[in-house]
């Protein structure tokens, strides 16, 4: 019995760490229509700037501090991204696919800075708490049970902040219909830049969660990267709800795979899911018809 | 007009190794030549088909192991094995292009990449057949009767490159021009139209998905057969950005552009080596470049010296939604 209650642990430790993955790169392409390749190198950057500002051998400032800093740091990198790589191609009909290319360039050119910057040893996040709990027959560690807490409650922010506040609000109009919402008034330019800095912030965050529990390299997000796509193929790219759903499908899927046919055998049996759901439902479990 | 610069191209060619006996510089040549082979086929799926066939270094890498898994396993003649390579890459196009006909937009590219991450893991943990993450070593070289083409500073398989080179073009040239291109190209241009028309979608993008990968798939044999080691690497990011820069580089929808675009990212990355890692931030540094500055690719830059007036460069491929 013990296997399953593992299964059952570490698929919602995984389903909560893609849920944050996966909103992030949603709400890009629910509002920007394009497709972040960046994501999962954000979530690298993200853990590596956290890592950088919090332990003795950075600058030392505490994890606390050293977060806030991160983030700060993300919401300025991720401004920058969108104004070099994907706001002087908008309006082109091949926007999806030029973004495509120009953000893999992205991600090539910081996963390289960071091996500059960083160096190709492992480093490791200090958890927040320490010790284990068990809950319900389930064993946890602490760090892993502040994980499956925050990331909803990051989410849940995310989905008030979307849904009760102005800019929340305009940023979903600008995505339902950009035309309409440039003739309300509202500055589609500042939004489009919100959004992708909120996102780098949402990628930032779950790095910074993952660098926790995992060694940090500079190519820790390309693996949640697969896995977020694959999140969101589930879900449908369109809604940020889906993708949160799925993302805890997927969690469970893996989990259970990786007990039931092994280590090996589980990303392909992901893929292969992914495909056949595709061929029957082209826009996703969760999707609807466009 | 182009035939006779390409014709110079390969005349020139030819007589390099007269010029060149320096071993390593040849191995450059050769390198550039399954670049080559890699970008301009790529081209004809996502330049002239306008399909985001991410999945293309994947056909290559199940070339390569094709060929290294049917010498070193199943000891075939490595000439056999290098024709066979291309076969195994035209059947995979079939089953990935199965689901990718039906799809449109991002998740074309998220299903072929998802293609391409599939691959590597069979390979990884098909390790008994494929040599798990080690990859395959000592795969046996080409020979003509008793004459090792590596012999005399790799002299045979420069040419061998160089005619696959060759080959490769003039069949993609000979592509391009047929009926079957030219719908191709109208599918990409005018889908509601060019199916009014009676050009079946499905069909002809299935067919576009498999032309280009035949010359990859033997390009990926021959690059495992020459270097005598294939690992798991050919699936990389790495390779899938460097040849997709070369692509960009070159110009979408021209053939000869990502061919001279190979050569001059082989060569150029080489002469940057020395920088390591910063050699990557400088080509994805220019890939954007290029993409915002000079949308239609070198080539775009070498028809300004043409009396011809310039191309048109398509830009349509596919539409989001």
């Amino acid at each position: 019995m013990s296997g399953w209650e593992s299964v059952l642990t570490s698929g919602i430790v995984l389903g909560s760490l893609y849920a944050l993955m996966a909103s992030g790169l949603t709400l890009v392409w629910s509002t920007l229509g394009i497709f972040n390749f960046m994501h999962g190198v954000l979530m690298t950057v993200g853990a590596y700037l956290a890592w950088q500002f919090a332990v003795d051998r950075g600058f030392g400032l505490g994890l606390g501090l050293g977060i806030v800093l991160a983030v700060v740091c993300l919401v300025a990198l991720g401004c920058l991204v969108e104004i070099l790589l994907i706001r002087p191609f908008y309006g082109r009909k091949d926007l999806v696919q030029v973004t495509v290319m120009t953000t893999l360039a992205g991600l090539t050119f910081l996963e390289n800075s960071t091996l500059l910057i960083w160096g190709p040893r492992l480093k490791q996040l200090p958890p927040v708490v320490e010790g284990q709990f068990r809950l319900l027959g389930l064993t946890m560690s602490n760090q892993e049970a502040l994980i499956v807490l925050l990331s909803p409650l990051i989410l849940l922010a995310l989905w008030v902040f979307l849904r009760f506040t102005r800019v929340g609000n305009a940023i979903r109009a600008v995505g339902q219909n950009r035309e309409s919402a440039q003739l309300m008034g509202l500055n589609v330019q500042a939004l489009f830049m919100t959004t992708f800095a909120l996102a780098t912030v949402l990628a930032g965050l779950a790095g910074v969660l993952l660098g926790s529990i995992r060694f940090i390299t500079p190519t820790l997000g390309s693996d949640p990267l697969t896995k977020a796509l694959i999140v969101s193929i589930f879900g449908g790219l369109g809604s940020v709800g889906g993708s949160i759903g799925a993302a805890y499908v997927v969690g469970m899927l893996e989990a259970t795979s990786v007990f039931a046919f092994g280590l090996y055998w589980t990303p392909s049996i992901l893929f292969v899911v992914m495909i056949v759901v595709l061929i029957f439902r082209p826009n996703g479990l969760f999707g609807r018809q466009s | 007009m182009r035939l006779r610069w390409a014709v110079g191209a390969v005349l020139l060619l030819l007589l390099v190794p007269l010029a060149v006996d320096n071993s390593y510089v040849r191995h450059l040549f050769i390198l550039a030549f399954i670049y080559a082979v890699l970008a301009s086929n790529w081209d004809f799926s996502q330049g002239y088909g306008g399909i985001f066939n991410f999945g293309h270094l994947s056909f290559f890498g199940l070339g390569a192991y094709s060929s290294g898994i049917l010498i070193k396993q199943l000891e075939w003649n490595p000439w056999l094995a290098l024709l066979v390579s291309g076969a195994v890459p035209v059947l995979a196009a079939l089953l990935v292009g199965l689901p990718v006909v039906r799809l449109k937009g991002i998740y074309v590219v998220l299903v072929t990449f998802a293609f391409g991450q599939l691959c590597l893991q069979l390979i990884l943990s098909q390790a008994g057949l494929t040599g798990g993450s080690q990859g395959l070593v000592s795969i046996e070289g080409l020979w003509l009767g008793d004459y090792a083409l590596s012999a005399d500073g790799k002299l045979g398989y420069y040419y061998v490159g160089l005619g696959l080179l060759a080959l490769s073009t003039l069949y993609l040239r000979w592509l391009v021009r047929s009926d079957f291109g030219l719908s191709v190209q109208a599918l990409r241009d005018q889908e509601e139209y060019a199916a009014a028309r009676g050009i079946s979608l499905p069909h002809t993008r299935l067919l576009t998905l498999m032309a280009s990968s035949l010359f990859t798939g033997i390009a990926g044999g021959f690059y495992a057969i020459y270097l005598g080691v294939v690992s798991p690497d050919v699936f990389s990011f790495a390779i899938t950005s460097t040849v997709l820069g070369m692509l960009l580089l070159g110009g979408l929808a021209t053939i000869y552009g990502p061919i001279l675009a190979a050569f001059i990212i082989t060569f150029g990355s080489e002469v940057l080596v020395s920088l390591g890692p910063v050699r990557f931030l400088i080509i994805a540094g220019l890939t954007i470049l290029v993409l915002r500055l000079l949308p239609g690719g070198l080539y775009s830059v070498l028809e300004l010296f043409q009396s011809r007036p310039g191309r048109s460069v398509p830009t349509r491929q596919g539409r989001p939604e």
